[in-house]
């Protein structure tokens, strides 16, 4: 019995202390930490690969004209998985380092991005330019059986 | 591969066709290690009894399924495991729509009492003769003859809200007072609410009411998600074990599409599996310390723990809720730098882990308030079919990782600790040896992890009307999920059962006769996780007069484990 708390009282004596400076002192996250989505606009061209995938429903596309593409990101919901930046052809987005997201504005968490297509002369939707076509046929969109929504 | 014997499907088919009377449809075996029997509803009962008396069945879950748009009938499922032949067996009846009941199992198998309450709720099949036909599942104010599983139900349907509703609730037996527990409190992981029946301080009974926080993703499954957004949901249904869901949900679906997961993903799988267990028993260690006021052991235990954690965050990405799991393997490399890493990290953890355990151990307080507290009978936890480590330290030598293995568990054993006392300290003895052995395990995985893909290569479709049935030992007990699969690239029934379910319904009988004081510590010790607390009230039925007690006033209660006006 004695023993025992004696024998307690020297792991809590030799583990010092363990506690982070954090918030005081910066931390950095561990490398391949999935933090805050950040989107490339460049390099987007429209397929839409990450709103098929998105688990949360966090990434809307819309065909509002002709030619353009608006594809939303209401990150608020965004539980982080990483299946977009997965399937993403050209690795236009990408899970940042970011963790400290906390904001009073729900508008800090809302992306909207605007992409030019090329509408179907015979339908008249929204596609990337013929060009890409293979490559998105590539990634995005291959995940057919294993994560397209239907 | 544990393989399967023959003469045991020989002599479970036997005793299905005997009870049957004749009236088994059909018999089929559509996984090696699974048995399938349709059979007439008449005769559901005496097969049931044939299974549960004669081999010794263990039930596993209910699964009720709205087949209408297929075949015009509701099936119930009835899914049980004989764990010494390593077999599953799956009794399944038809129940037409305009006559929509089943004879009731809960008075052979006490186990299934929620489980035929629960598809009672969802999908309005009557368990007739059920001893306690109450609502479980759906809320009180939740309209009657609105059944939410029902594939015509919308999955965004509110229904109205009702007025004056009140939990259906027993009387307490005559002379004792009522003293009601939630519907928050500090030992349970999501509201629930317990009334306990006390005679002075001595429990005499108790009753429940659940699923407070019931949040329908079974429904989002089949109706909204996709084969392969779900396992990012599976992975919410808890804070602790979420792999252990979503691995438990990727093993179904791949069961069901005959998909060959390749054997580096496997152990990757069983890797974090145990990663999970170790970080799992530590909280639990620390949280069983805390509430019976021993605040070393949960200072000590978390700060051991948390370099797990921090370990899972650089093998994942994050701490909790890995993402890693998807259809067909993983979707993260287990990179070899991160492997010494690891093994050092689980060096460090063993070594304290043993520090503490050496110490607590010879800790007479401790044992003073875990010994006899809480005490499960070997024959009720079978008989509730309880599991995890509830089950194995009432001296039921059950465990999914060696019964029926999954990922990498049939190259690396695990070792079953049990013990027989089944009060809570043998609680905290199981938990401990299997925390050293999932260190073993880890450590084995690693040596032994072949190079290779992480992932199947899916070319096809998943093909509708197949069903997965997979069992997870999750650090609380089994894990159980059942996905039948349909069109548009989602399930058509997904169940999940998570391992609290069994294990809250042997609640009543650990806790009668028991102390008030030692109510928590009971409760705790089935591992449910802990939220903050509201109150708690007793009330002394024969004057009115109504105590509140703050949570803070009952933890020291149980700290000190003195009662009002008790002798204690």
């Amino acid at each position: 019995m004695f023993l025992s708390k004696l024998r307690e009282a020297l792991i809590c004596l030799k583990a010092g202390r363990v506690t982070l400076d954090y918030p005081l002192a910066p931390q950095e996250p561990k490398p391949g930490f999935r933090g805050k989505i950040t989107i490339d606009a460049d390099l987007c061209f429209g397929c839409g690969g990450c709103a098929n995938v998105c688990p949360a429903n966090v990434i809307v596309l819309s065909d509002t004209e002709q030619h353009r593409r608006t594809i939303e990101f209401y990150w608020r919901r965004c539980t982080y998985c990483g299946r977009c930046e997965e399937v993403c052809p050209e690795k236009a987005i990408r899970l940042s380092q970011q963790f400290e997201t906390a904001t009073n504005d729900p508008q800090d968490m809302y992306m909207r991005l605007e992409v030019f297509m090329g509408p179907c002369q015979r339908c008249g939707r929204c596609f990337p330019p013929p060009t890409a076509l293979d490559r998105m046929m590539n990634t995005g969109f291959r995940e057919g059986p294993r994560g397209g929504r239907a | 591969m544990s393989t399967v014997d023959q003469a045991a499907v020989t002599r479970v088919k036997d005793a299905v066709a005997a009870r049957g009377n004749g009236a088994v449809l059909s018999a089929t075996q559509p996984h090696p290690d699974t048995l399938r029997f349709v059979i007439e509803k008449n005769a559901m009962r005496a097969a049931v009894a044939g299974l549960v008396k004669e081999l010794r069945a263990r039930f596993l879950i209910s699964v009720g399924t709205d087949q209408r748009p297929l075949t015009g009938d509701f099936s119930i499922l009835h899914l049980f495991s004989l764990d010494q032949d390593h077999l599953y067996v799956l009794l399944e009846s038809s129940v037409s729509e305009k006559d929509p009941w089943i004879e009731s199992i809960t008075d052979l198998v006490p186990g299934a009492n929620w489980a035929e309450r629960e598809f009672r709720d969802a999908i309005g099949v009557r368990p007739d003769g059920h001893p306690d036909p109450r609502r479980l599942l759906l809320a009180d104010d939740w309209p009657e003859g609105v059944f939410p599983l029902r594939r015509d139900f919308p999955y965004n349907y509110k229904p109205p809200r009702a007025e004056n509703v009140r939990p259906q609730m027993l009387e307490p037996p005559k002379g004792a007072s009522v003293l009601p527990i939630g519907p928050f409190f500090p030992v349970l992981e999501e509201p629930a609410y317990w009334r306990m029946f006390v005679e002075g301080e001595t429990v005499v009974g108790c009753d429940t009411r659940i699923f407070y926080n019931h949040r329908g993703i079974e429904k989002l499954g089949d109706s909204v998600m996709t084969y392969n957004e779900i396992p990012y949901l599976a992975e919410r249904i808890c804070g602790i074990c979420g792999f252990i869901h979503s691995t438990c949900y990727c093993q179904a679906v791949e069961k069901a599409a005959g998909i060959e997961v390749p054997r580096r993903a496997r152990y990757i799988r069983t890797i974090m599996l145990e990663l999970e267990r170790i970080h799992s028993h530590l909280l639990w260690l620390g949280i069983a310390g805390h509430i019976i006021g021993f605040e070393t052991i949960l200072m000590q235990t978390w700060r051991v723990r948390e370099p797990v954690m921090w370990l899972c965050e650089e093998i994942s990405g994050n701490r909790k809720t890995y993402g890693m799991n998807t259809v067909g393997g993983l979707r993260r490399n287990l990179a070899n730098q991160i492997m010494p890493k690891l093994l050092e990290t689980l060096g460090r953890v063993e070594k304290e882990t043993v520090a503490i355990r050496d110490a607590v151990i010879g800790d007479t307080t401790l044992q003073a308030r875990t010994k006899g507290v809480g005490t499960l009978t070997n024959e009720w936890a079978k008989q509730v079919c309880v599991v995890g480590p509830p089950a194995r330290a009432s001296g039921v030598a059950i465990d999914a990782r060696v019964d029926h293995p999954y990922a990498a568990y049939d190259e690396i054993p695990p070792r079953i600790a049990t013990e027989e006392a089944g009060d809570t300290w043998a609680r905290v003895l199981v938990r401990i040896a299997e925390l050293l052995d999932s260190i073993r395990l880890v450590r084995d995985a690693l040596a032994a992890i072949p190079p290779g893909p992480i992932c199947a290569d899916i070319k096809e479709e998943i093909p509708p009307g197949r069903f997965g049935l997979s069992v997870v030992e999750a650090p609380r007990g089994e894990a159980v999920h059942f996905v039948l699969t349909g069109g548009d690239n989602r399930p058509y029934r997904w169940r999940v059962r998570a391992p609290t379910y069994p294990n809250l319904q042997a609640m009543p009988a650990m806790v009668e006769g028991a102390n008030i004081a030692d109510v928590p510590i009971t409760l705790g010790s089935l591992d449910p996780c802990f939220s903050c607390t509201e109150r708690l009230e007793t009330i002394d039925r024969t004057t009115n007069e109504v105590r509140v007690y703050s949570g803070a006033e009952l933890l020291e209660m149980s700290r000190r484990r003195v009662c009002p006006g008790g002798a204690r």
